[in-house]
């Protein structure tokens, strides 16, 4: 197993983070430092509840947590060489969980093509609304700094956003010598407390379907027979601001979420027909940018994809996981989470391969799991993160050395064995 | 490494002066060396009844970055088909005219192509642009960095800040996103759409800033030239697919003002509105004009009949274009007060007026061009076309009646009238080797890649003779990358990890106060994260070569 990369051990009090990017949630906040207090570390310049729960899970610096297979504590070779067998003698794995870096990613990728695994993440489910539209009907984005300097009118649909994503007001509120007053309503939620500038609520009359759709019609200027007056006025509103966003959260998406993903699309793309406006959308949590983007990439189709040597194959309602499990459709599942202790890997009669957080070796101590402890980017590792736009990727810094590998490493290493058993038995690399 | 000889080709190095002379070529170590005729090698290809060239060198082609991911991700119909492909080398990785980058790196590779460059890299997404080069596999690749729609620049020019500290932000900027040069896009006209100003004419002001896109485009290239880049600003003019637009594009050349500037798919910015449906070729007024400009260079961004899509930074246009999409969906974006992208889907036809019409444009450039070196074969893939129909394209260009047979398939008011008609210009095996490699190297500055001289890369591609020349060209029988095998008859050898072309450039440090201040004011990232680091980049290309090129700046250039 490789060393990974890291920085040098900190002085056992102080400032270690000055150029912290947090890894807890999709904005990647890069302005909060982060200090050692008695061996825990402690975020400096927010409350932020994400970065603080976050923080809480990296106590003081252990002796490097054991490796385990089937709940028994073995070397880090020997897990990697009960992990090779067992990936070696699946026909189909699933590659789960994916809460990694791009270099985790592109290392999972290449290992999937020698196994012909199937990649989803612990968030599919809430991707696949997303990507649907963007297949059918496309997307119409903006970005943090343009929200930040432009957007005279947000409208959060059924999100207060706050509640996960607690800096994303802080992250696009107006800059000082901003020439516009910024208005901010929330359809079907809440407004979180605090909030600066104008500040309203729109309750729903039906479900966010209903609202959503009847939105729609009357940004397109369409006369409703029995219009929301509320709406009407939103509406109204819309397409009399210059620049408006709306948020949503595809995390908090009902079933049938695309519907409404759909809606958001026509609302945008209506209003851009004579001012300006863009949607935000507030996902990718747990990596989840980033396992799709370096999936997208690397093999031209998102998640949901299946790699190896056939070539691909997309099934985004096929290739969910819990479908995959509950029908055993898959035959294993490599589950990788290391930007924290969650996602837990889903309890299954199959056999597991988990690369995760060393909190997660109490649920991995069950007979048919191997158990790799593996670095968290940002904490006791570098690495590259996608923020929740999808456009801007940050580099995050070790505040300190574990002694842990990284799932590059970890994945590297698979590789590597694969590739010499392939080469005893098949007499080819 | 070991030393090989290409024995008996007929080879076109036009850098060298070289034209079909049959002579060896020797390799040792990546790079190109003479060898004694009786000097003992490792291996001896016989390549006598094929053409040596230099590895094919594509200096505008949208492999890498956020805009061509989501054009990815939009597209899963364009990655149904799965090609056979060698298990031991090859990834799975698909698509035609959105292909992974993978597939992007093996299928080029295949072609004799061996380096490739971005031209639209973001500022803001820049270590995205550089992960997907360094992941497309075989290649060299480098990226423009796209500026001219900051709001920090067009602030800068707009309170008529000292060009110095404006040529600095320039050299801190292609060093801050280790770029090969610099891309203008719609000058300001990607900011003025987030203003909701829907047209930006070149003497035009943006609506909020009120600075015109000449001189956006003016300030640059002066920039670029005494900073001492080697590639000439790259521009994507005003006012592109827009009928009319050659007096924007002949506006834009004026605005360089003698200065070096290369107009990118041309093909899209040479419209007039002659004729019964007010869109006509201004191939020949645009000709006239680069001819008398030797300041200006040109690639061509052929299209191509079929499927493809289209992704550019220009919002303004792509947006007006959106409802012209087929399939019928769209991506856009404005992207952190640095630029934008929007991305359509799009079905060129034979049949349709207006697309066969642009097919005659982009070969009536080539044709009427009398300077090879000063054009370049591109389609910007994929907005006219996916790179893989570039054999198809060397054909048209080497085959008057193939050309004629493509020419009666199209809307029969077209096949009627064009100027095409009457071209009776076959090019050469020599000018396709200035279009495809030494043109592209010289104008990029990469004094060893595009060329067969003694010392330079042994990048290298062997074609088998074939009067067919798309057959020939789809297919070489060898294809090195620094020295190494990599391709033979359109099977994969070897998948070297490619490196990154990219300057280092000379600038007043002071600059960075003024990009730190804007940043905590505007932006949403910290200052110090605008930076990728030599270290930060060779992680991100994956750990390819890092193939530096100092510049050094100084009034006049270099």
């Amino acid at each position: 197993m490789n060393a990974p990369t890291q920085t040098q051990n900190p002085d056992p009090s102080g400032s270690i983070g000055q150029d912290w990017t947090c890894p807890f949630c999709s904005l990647l906040c890069d302005g909060f430092r982060v200090e050692s207090q008695q061996g825990g570390l402690k975020l400096v310049g927010s409350d932020c509840s994400k970065a603080v729960q976050g923080l809480a899970s990296f106590g003081p610096v252990p002796a490097a947590p054991s490796a385990t297979v089937d709940g028994r504590e073995v070397s880090p070779d020997t897990a990697l060489d009960a992990a090779a067998e067992r990936l070696a003698a699946s026909r189909m794995p699933l590659f789960g969980g994916l809460a990694t870096d791009v270099g985790g990613m592109r290392q999972l990728v290449r290992l999937a093509n020698q196994r012909g695994a199937i990649l989803d993440h612990a968030r599919g489910d809430t991707l696949m609304p997303v990507l649907r539209t963007l297949q059918d009907r496309g997307q119409m984005f903006s970005t943090l700094a343009e929200i930040r300097n432009r957007a005279d009118l947000v409208v959060c649909i059924g999100t207060d956003a706050a509640s996960n994503f607690p800096e994303f007001f802080r992250r696009c509120a107006p800059v000082d010598e901003a020439a516009f007053a910024r208005r901010t309503v929330f359809v079907g939620a809440s407004a979180p407390a605090g909030l600066q500038g104008e500040v309203d609520e729109v309750a729903l009359q039906g479900d966010l379907f209903d609202a959503v759709a009847m939105l729609a019609a009357l940004v397109d200027g369409r006369r409703l027979p029995a219009p929301d007056a509320a709406l009407e006025r939103l509406a109204q509103a819309m397409r009399a601001s210059t620049y408006c966003v709306v948020v949503f959260e595809p995390g908090r998406l009902p079933a049938q979420g695309a519907l409404i993903t759909e809606a958001v699309l026509r609302i945008v793309m209506s209003l851009n027909r004579k001012t300006r406006a863009g949607a935000f959308m507030l996902g990718g949590a747990d990596g989840l940018q980033t396992a799709n983007a370096v999936t997208t990439w690397m093999s031209g189709l998102p998640l949901r994809s299946r790699v190896g040597p056939l070539g691909l194959d997309h099934d985004p309602l096929q290739y969910a996981t819990d479908r995959l499990l509950e029908e055993e459709a898959v035959d294993l599942l490599l589950w990788v989470a290391s930007l924290g202790p969650k996602p837990v890997p889903p309890a299954t009669v199959l056999p597991r391969i988990v690369l995760g957080h060393p909190a997660l070796a109490a649920d991995c101590a069950a007979a048919g799991t191997v158990f790799i402890p593996v670095a968290t980017p940002g904490i006791n590792a570098d690495g590259h993160l996608f923020r929740a736009d999808g456009v801007v990727t940050l580099p995050l810094r070790a505040l300190r050395d574990d002694g842990l590998p990284t799932v590059a490493d970890i994945a590297n290493a698979l590789q590597a064995r694969l590739a010499l058993r392939r080469l005893a038995t098949e007499g080819t690399p | 490494m070991s030393t090989i000889r290409l024995k008996g080709g007929r080879v076109y190095d036009p850098a060298n002066g070289v034209d079909g002379e049959t002579r060896d070529i020797g390799m040792r170590d990546g790079r190109i060396v003479a060898l004694h005729p009786q000097e003992e090698v490792d291996h001896e290809y016989d390549v006598s009844g094929c053409v040596v060239m230099a590895g094919g060198i594509d200096l505008h082609t949208h492999i890498g970055g956020g805009k061509v991911n989501l054009a990815r991700m939009m597209l899963p119909e364009d990655h149904r088909a799965n090609r056979a492909r060698d298990p031991l080398l090859e990834l799975a990785s698909n698509g035609c005219c959105t292909p992974g980058t993978l597939e992007t790196g093996y299928r080029y590779a295949q072609m004799g192509y061996t380096a490739a460059f971005e031209p639209a890299m973001l500022a803001a997404n820049a270590r995205h642009a550089h992960m997907e080069m360094g992941d497309t596999p075989i290649l060299d690749h480098g990226a423009y960095v796209m500026l001219g729609n900051e709001e920090l620049f067009l602030e800068m020019l707009a309170r008529g800040e000292d060009f110095e500290r404006i040529r600095d932000y320039v050299g801190w900027s292609i060093d801050a996103s280790k770029a090969m040069g610099v891309k203008v896009v719609n000058p300001g006209g990607i900011s003025a759409f987030k203003f909701n100003q829907r047209k930006l004419d070149v003497d035009e002001n943006h609506v909020h800033w009120q600075v015109t896109p000449r001189h956006v485009v003016h300030t640059l290239a002066r920039a670029l030239t005494e900073l001492g880049v080697p590639h000439p600003l790259h521009i994507h003019a005003s006012n592109l697919g827009v009928a009319g637009n050659i007096e924007s594009t002949l506006a834009t050349i004026d605005a360089l003002d003698g200065l070096p500037g290369h107009l990118t798919h041309i093909q899209f910015h040479s419209y007039g509105k002659e004729g019964p449906k007010k869109f006509s070729s201004a191939a020949r007024q645009l000709i006239e004009k680069v001819k008398a400009a030797p300041n200006v260079s040109i690639d061509v961004g052929q299209i191509i009949f079929g499927q493809t899509v289209t992704a550019s930074g220009d919002t303004m246009r792509q947006f007006a274009n959106a409802d012209l999409g087929s399939p019928r969906k769209y991506v856009g974006g404005d992207i952190e007060c640095d630029a934008g992208c929007g991305v359509v889907p799009f079905r060129y036809r034979e049949q349709s007026y207006v697309n066969a019409l642009q097919w005659a444009i982009g070969l009536e450039i080539f044709l009427l061009m009398d300077d090879p070196w000063r054009v370049v074969l591109t389609t910007d893939h994929p907005n006219g076309g996916p790179f893989t129909s570039y054999p198809h394209l060397i054909r048209l260009l080497m085959d008057k009646s193939f050309r004629d047979e493509q020419l009666a398939r199209l809307h029969p008011d077209v096949a009627a009238s064009v100027d095409l008609r009457e071209i009776g210009r076959e090019l050469s095996l020599y000018d396709i080797a200035i279009m495809t490699r030494a043109a592209p190297a010289r104008l990029l500055g990469l004094a060893d890649r595009g060329q067969l001289g003694v010392g330079a890369a042994a990048d290298i591609a062997v074609y088998r003779e074939d009067a067919d020349r798309e057959a020939m060209f789809a297919t070489p029988e060898y294809v090195f990358k620094d020295g190494r095998l990599v391709a033979r008859q359109g099977r994969l050898e070897a998948v070297p990890v490619g490196g990154t072309h990219f300057l280092e450039t000379e600038f007043d440090p002071g600059i960075e106060k003024t990009i730190e201040q804007y940043a905590q004011r505007h932006l949403s990232v910290s200052y110090r994260n605008a930076k990728i680091g030599k270290d930060e980049l060779c992680s991100c290309a994956n750990g390819g070569a890092l193939l530096a090129c100092k510049v050094h700046g100084g009034r006049g250039g270099k």
